[in-house]
């Protein structure tokens, strides 16, 4: 198929251009970079939400707390008072994007929603579920607050400072997260354990006669999200350095990456990536043309495109498409 | 283990819990209607009440508007703006099978009004000071505050109303059968549309109410809309959906609960404890506290 | 003079189905199960959009039309399951189905009207509808489709989960409702009983029409008998 052809090359370009935009005179102090970054950041959470939402069909509002508990275990396993703050002032590198780190933060956000997901998920159903995840959320919030000196209270956790005197290493991690994240879903969906997810998500009945075990998927399907949020997280722990809980669990990290997946088109692999782009760029130029008024755009937005545009920009070319081939097949009749 | 608290003490408790309750269950009301005839849960009803708040503080430094006096003015327009929203915003997702569409718009429309205050109004805390928000007056003994006992009256006669409403009248009728089921009502010649309509500026007004009496209670700001909602939720949960009394009662019971909490263990802890109350009759009583399990007939 | 003519084409579930209803008879769709027979009622009465084809109904198009509008020409449809209000009580259900705005006036004698033809329905007027028997729901199920006075009345297996004896009833009461003048179209898997009361009959098997003609006639052609009876037996 050469239209796939082209696209994955044109997919692959794009990729490498950016990732020598780092290289580029200038670039690391340019506005654009830290933009860059932050795109990132929100194309990552928007697909992780892809996952549980679009592609399971299970709507949760609780992402923002295991983008929260990524940050924190990345903080705290390398600030000063624990685990590894002493390996820290020996090996200063190694605290940067350490795998292991990042993956831990993952899996403690991952570990927390299979803890909460499975009787969350066995007995509420859509709307309820849902509700669910957003108490979930406030009740991490609080944990946190309460959480007296391992979570460092109210005030939160410092990590320590950066090692690097740019934002490179930040935005290449980035972008390899991006396209990593972007990949697995398209594997994923390509796969048996992406049938499956569909499946659950149109239709249930059917699917556990097929012998789909839908608690499972649902289940994984959340763990998976929180995972790569919690990754999410822990990459921005790093250029944020304190993580305190009302700024760390606030709702914006779970209403904006949602929006931008809707926006690109839920359920696609693209569409969360193609979202966080636009949409950040949105919010970011109306901080600027229009300071005083600019939160208002996001709520404006959303409301304009699910009104005009429910199905997301990345599905309007493929509904163009087939209204033409089912033209095209009529008329052959 | 401190000293037990004395009887005057729990029944302050009490009653401060449950009159400052009540707005969480008129809250409640308007959030079981829409959610009854749409089944959507919608998350900017907390945003439009911290926003009436605002308009009532603002009626009342602006025009001298005292904010009990401009009640009806309130309702009636919150009415009127209920029925604009659902025209404008709702009407079409309310056709479009994805219900999440309607779910997002309601998000939207939080965000939209919450920014919009913090821009006209800046983000601090807002309050009314009036010749009687200081009073306190005389409650079985108790000393409670003035305006938070007119508040619970206000929540006492809204709820009643909308009862009434509800039983009494044929459309109040129509929306309840349309509640249980949109299309056997449909095929009655019931217009899901009107209903629709008829639950959003019910519910609306209500948050009219419920804002003039959050402005005259307690100190306010913009973000405090979506914890709002989030507590009519709950109050929404403890009473079970479909049951407007009981989601009154759910308020008054949140109420209670916080108010104890706040005193027995710590003020930080009441919201984590409120939305565990909340998960834990979801996932076991998701009727409500007061429902019978539903009979399938 | 109310005439029904529907002749459409439907992907899903019914493929260029015709029939008609004359005025102010009684008409039996049956068939066996899934064979469409519920669509066919619902995308009259505009639950279900239909895909192609023609609905017409004293002259007026129905398709396109939203299913409240449909109703409240005089189309009055009692799906399966009956759609009653559970929650509500015998009365309430009366109520609301002499909403529509024509009906509304109308509707203390309407109730007097349908006591009168379902008198144990008025011994159980403030129950809640969820608290009656099978019989009675779909006795108060029929009585709330009259209190609008419709121009036809639709039933969708009305003698589903009713005992033998109840059925029978229920079917003397559609006669009793036919001669006061309501057309009837019936889809029903009580064939045999279908049949006899039917003016005219349709079948429809997997979507399609299959075979037609006068009620009597299909009663007594050895296909059907074959067919469908021998499974009843």
């Amino acid at each position: 198929m050469p239209r796939k052809r082209s696209a994955q090359l044109a997919a692959i370009g794009i990729v490498a251009a950016l990732a020598l935009v780092p290289f580029l005179p200038g670039a690391t102090d340019s506005y654009g970079f830290s933009f860059l970054f932050f795109v990132f950041i929100y194309a990552i959470l928007a697909q992780g939400w892809n996952l549980v939402a679009g592609y399971a069909g299970q709507i949760s509002l609780g992402q923002h707390a295991f983008f929260g508990l990524g940050a924190y275990t990345t903080v705290i396993l390398w600030s000063d008072n624990y685990l590894w703050g002493s390996l820290y002032d020996s090996h200063p590198l190694i605290y940067y994007f350490d795998p292991l780190t990042m993956f831990l933060s993952g899996l403690s956000a991952a570990l927390a929603a299979m803890l909460i997901g499975f009787p969350l998920l066995s007995k509420l159903q859509g709307d309820y579920f849902a509700l669910g995840t957003l108490g979930f959320g406030e009740i991490v919030k609080v944990l946190f607050i309460n959480g007296g000196d391992f979570t460092g209270g109210a005030f939160g956790v410092v990590a320590p400072a950066s090692a690097f005197d740019t934002l490179r290493p930040h935005y290449w991690v980035g972008l390899g997260l991006t396209v990593a994240t972007a990949v697995a879903i398209s594997c994923l969906t390509r796969s048996r354990w992406g049938l499956a997810l569909t499946a659950v998500r149109d239709d249930e009945m059917a699917a556990s006669a097929n012998g789909v075990n839908i608690l499972l998927v649902k289940v994984l399907a959340f763990a998976g999200s929180a995972f790569i949020a919690g990754i999410a997280g822990s990459l921005y722990s790093y250029y944020i350095f304190h993580v305190g809980p009302d700024a760390i669990f606030s709702l914006d990290w779970m209403l904006l990456p949602l929006m931008m997946t809707v926006v690109g088109g839920t359920g696609t692999v693209l569409g969360p990536v193609i979202g966080a782009a636009l949409m950040y760029a949105v919010f970011d130029f109306a901080r600027i043309a229009v300071p005083e008024y600019h939160p208002v755009i996001s709520g404006l937005t959303i409301i304009l495109v699910m009104l005009f545009l429910p199905r997301g920009l990345v599905r309007i070319d493929l509904g163009r498409l087939q209204f033409r081939a089912l033209r095209s097949a009529g008329a052959r009749r | 283990m401190s000293d037990f608290p004395s009887p005057e003490i729990l029944l302050q408790l009490t009653i401060n819990g449950a009159l400052g309750g009540a707005m969480y269950g008129v809250a409640a009301v308007g959030l079981s209607l829409i959610f009854g005839t749409m089944r959507l849960i919608f998350l900017a009803q907390g945003a439009i009440i911290i926003l009436a708040a605002y308009l009532v503080r603002a009626l009342f430094y602006g025009a001298g508007l005292d904010p009990f006096l401009g009640l009806p003015v309130i309702v009636a327009g919150g009415g009127i703006v209920g029925w604009l929203i659902y025209q404008t915003l709702f009407r079409k997702p309310a056709g479009m099978e994805d219900r999440n569409i309607s779910l997002l718009v309601a998000v939207g429309l939080m965000f939209l009004i919450q920014n919009l205050m913090t821009v006209t109004w800046g983000g601090n805390t807002a309050a009314i000071v009036t010749g009687y928000t200081a009073k306190g007056i005389g409650l079985f003994g108790i000393r409670t505050s003035f305006t938070r006992s007119l508040g619970f009256l206000i929540a006492l006669v809204g709820t009643g109303l909308v009862m009434l409403f509800l039983k009494r009248t044929l459309i109040g009728k129509a929306v309840r059968a349309a509640s249980e089921d949109m299309i056997s009502a449909t095929l009655l010649g019931i217009s899901p549309h009107r209903v629709n309509a008829i639950a959003f500026a019910i519910g609306i007004a209500l948050a009219g109410a419920a804002g003039v009496a959050v402005a005259t209670t307690f100190p306010f700001n913009p973000f405090a809309g979506f914890i709002f909602s989030l507590k009519a939720l709950v109050a929404l949960a403890l009473g079970g959906i479909g049951n407007v009394a009981g989601a009154l009662a759910g308020g008054i019971i949140l109420g209670l609960i916080e108010a104890y909490v706040q005193y027995f263990i710590s003020g930080g802890w009441t919201n984590a404890i409120a939305y565990g109350v909340f998960l834990l009759v979801l996932m076991f009583k998701p009727e409500g506290l007061f429902s019978r399990p539903y009979k399938k007939a | 003079m109310t005439d029904l003519a529907v002749a459409y084409g439907d992907v899903q579930a019914l493929w260029n189905v015709s029939l008609h209803v004359d005025a102010g008879k009684i008409v039996t769709i049956v068939g066996a199960n899934g064979a469409g027979k519920s669509t066919l009622l619902r995308t009259i009465s505009g639950i279900v959009p239909a895909r192609s084809g023609r609905i017409a109904f004293a002259g007026e198009s129905l398709l396109g039309r939203r299913a409240e509008e449909i109703a409240r020409l005089g189309i009055a449809h009692i799906p399966e399951g009956r759609g009653l209000f559970r929650q509500m009580t015998v009365r309430e259900n009366l109520e609301l189905g002499a909403f529509q705005p024509r009906a509304r006036p109308q509707m203390k004698r309407s109730l007097e009207r349908a006591y009168a033809l379902f008198p144990r329905l008025k011994e159980r007027i403030d129950q809640k509808a969820g608290s009656l028997s099978g019989g009675e729901q779909q006795m108060l199920a029929i009585a709330r489709a009259t209190m609008s006075d419709p121009q036809i009345l639709m039933l969708d297996e009305p003698s589903l989960g009713l005992s033998p004896l109840v059925v029978q009833s229920m079917f003397a009461l559609i006669s009793t409702l036919h001669e006061q003048g309501v057309t009837i179209l019936l889809v029903e898997q009580n064939i045999h009983q279908a049949l006899k009361i039917a003016d005219y009959a349709f079948v429809l098997n997997t979507g399609e029409m299959v075979m037609q003609g006068a009620g009597a006639d299909l009663l007594a052609d050895p296909q059907i008998q074959k067919a469908y009876m021998g499974v009843l037996e």
